[in-house]
């Protein structure tokens, strides 16, 4: 092993990495990417899905370079570390599922896991329902696990096999840098948000490249915010959650340095007597909480947080890549059947969802086999 | 010498089950997230004493928990 391998696998290892993300998603909003959203797996990923033309809502339609690029950074490090290993086969279409109801969960809630932790530091305390539904639905994830919730082993597959994803995020990639309109604007792929969240974003370039910073780095560390609430319920392990309280640290600081702290369940009342809510975000609490456990819960079910997914299907796991797909979709659906945030649907595929996701987690126990 | 040696396998639920079937058989195990020099899988492994490997595997077998590979670490 190499040096600076051992370096990623230590407690000051993951610490500096969490730090760096946290850091770099507060700047990336300084810099011009939504307000407490410098990176957001789910967000980012609804967006692209709007600029495909998956969804119809206008405010978030931006191909984000920030996805492709965690996805790339994160295949370059697997190469370069020897660590690309084509793999698939473990219940690939119950992940698809469960990374559609994860992101549907996500979306009631407006934020992966990374976004609730930038949420509470930018001073959005609706983010600690989020955070305590996660929290919730990780527990009862673990739940499952103990009595013997799996999805099966996965195989070796094929190096094509696991090459796709990365050569898909490739090509969103160079989209994204080109932009290219295939119609008339508006009608046509790609669309590209006028105003709202899906308008602010920083460069290509600095998204990019922290995108390819992030996704290396990660790869190298393990950097997941679901694993390490696992690990700290489940084995009183610590050691990834610590990268995800240096990453909730570094963005709170960068937010008070850059005056982007803005504390409270809203950001008050407007000069015509309105309340102003936090940016992408609302104050019905029991859909922040209820929805963040149902995206805990499928996250921990799937085995890590959406960004993990992302990381994972660059070093070739093919399982991993069909939960990222699964998201795409779930954000399409969601935007497409009023799922998001407190539309009119979200209370009903709430309830769905997470009676769904509890039969996959009841169906998915293995019972072992014993030798004779 | 070693003095350690890290069970790895499919998924944290075997890693569950690993560590109770193996507590029951009276041998000291431990749940530990999967070392990071051993795998960049963000799952669980089990931490075992090097002199057990070979009744810690007999009793994975008999118990059915499948087993990906096991690491002797140097002291």
């Amino acid at each position: 092993m190499s040096k600076p391998n051992d370096f990623f696998a230590t407690l000051a290892g993951i610490i500096v990495v969490g730090l760096v993300i946290g850091g770099l998603a507060a700047t990336l909003q300084r810099i011009g990417n939504p307000a407490n959203m410098g990176v957001c797996v789910a967000c980012f990923t609804r967006d692209i899905a709007g600029a495909l033309g998956l969804h119809r809502a206008g405010i978030v339609q931006y191909l984000r370079p920030e996805i492709p690029a965690f996805c790339l950074g994160s295949f370059l490090a697997a190469l370069v570390f020897r660590e690309f290993r084509p793999r698939t086969g473990s219940a690939p279409v119950i992940r698809f599922i469960l990374g559609m109801f994860a992101m549907i969960g996500a979306l009631i809630f407006l934020g992966c896991p990374w976004r609730a932790m930038l949420r509470l530091a930018g001073g959005d305390w609706n983010a600690i329902l989020g955070i305590a539904g996660l929290i919730v639905g990780i527990s009862i994830g673990v739940g499952f696990l103990r009595g013997g919730f799996n999805l099966g082993r996965s195989y070796p597959s094929r190096t094509v096999a696991g090459l796709v994803l990365p050569a898909v995020m490739f090509v969103l990639l160079i989209l994204a840098v080109l932009y290219p309109q295939f119609g008339e604007d508006g009608r046509a792929a790609l669309f590209r948000s006028a105003k709202g969240p899906g308008a602010a974003s920083a460069t290509v370039v600095a998204s990019t490249l922290a995108g390819l910073v992030i996704g290396f780095l990660a790869q190298r560390t393990r950097f997941c915010t679901v694993g390490g609430i696992r690990d700290a319920i489940l084995m009183r392990d610590f050691h990834l959650l610590s990268g995800v309280a240096a990453f909730l640290v570094a963005a709170f600081v960068m937010n008070v340095v850059y005056g982007q702290f803005h504390p409270g369940f809203t950001r008050g009342v407007s000069d015509a007597g309105e309340i102003i809510n936090q940016p992408a975000a609302h104050t019905t609490h029991w859909l922040n909480f209820g929805g963040m456990i149902l995206a805990g819960l499928s996250f921990t079910l799937a085995g890590g947080c959406p960004g993990r997914q992302v990381f994972l299907s660059g070093e070739g796991d093919g399982d991993a890549g069909l939960f990222v797909l699964g998201m795409l979709t779930g954000a399409a659906v969601a935007h497409n059947f009023m799922m998001v945030a407190t539309q009119s649907t979200a209370p009903y595929i709430l309830a769905i969802g997470l009676v769904l996701v509890m039969i996959i987690g009841f169906m998915g126990r293995e019972r072992l086999a014993p030798a004779r | 010498m070693n003095t350690v040696a890290i069970i790895l396998v499919y998924s944290t639920s075997h890693a569950i089950q690993a560590e109770r079937v193996l507590k029951k058989a009276g041998l000291a195990a431990k749940l530990i997230p999967t070392p990071r020099q051993l795998s960049s899988d963000c799952g669980s492994a089990i931490r075992i004493d090097a002199a057990d490997q070979e009744a810690s595997t007999a009793a994975l077998e008999r118990a059915g928990v499948p087993i990906d590979r096991l690491v002797a670490i140097g002291a």
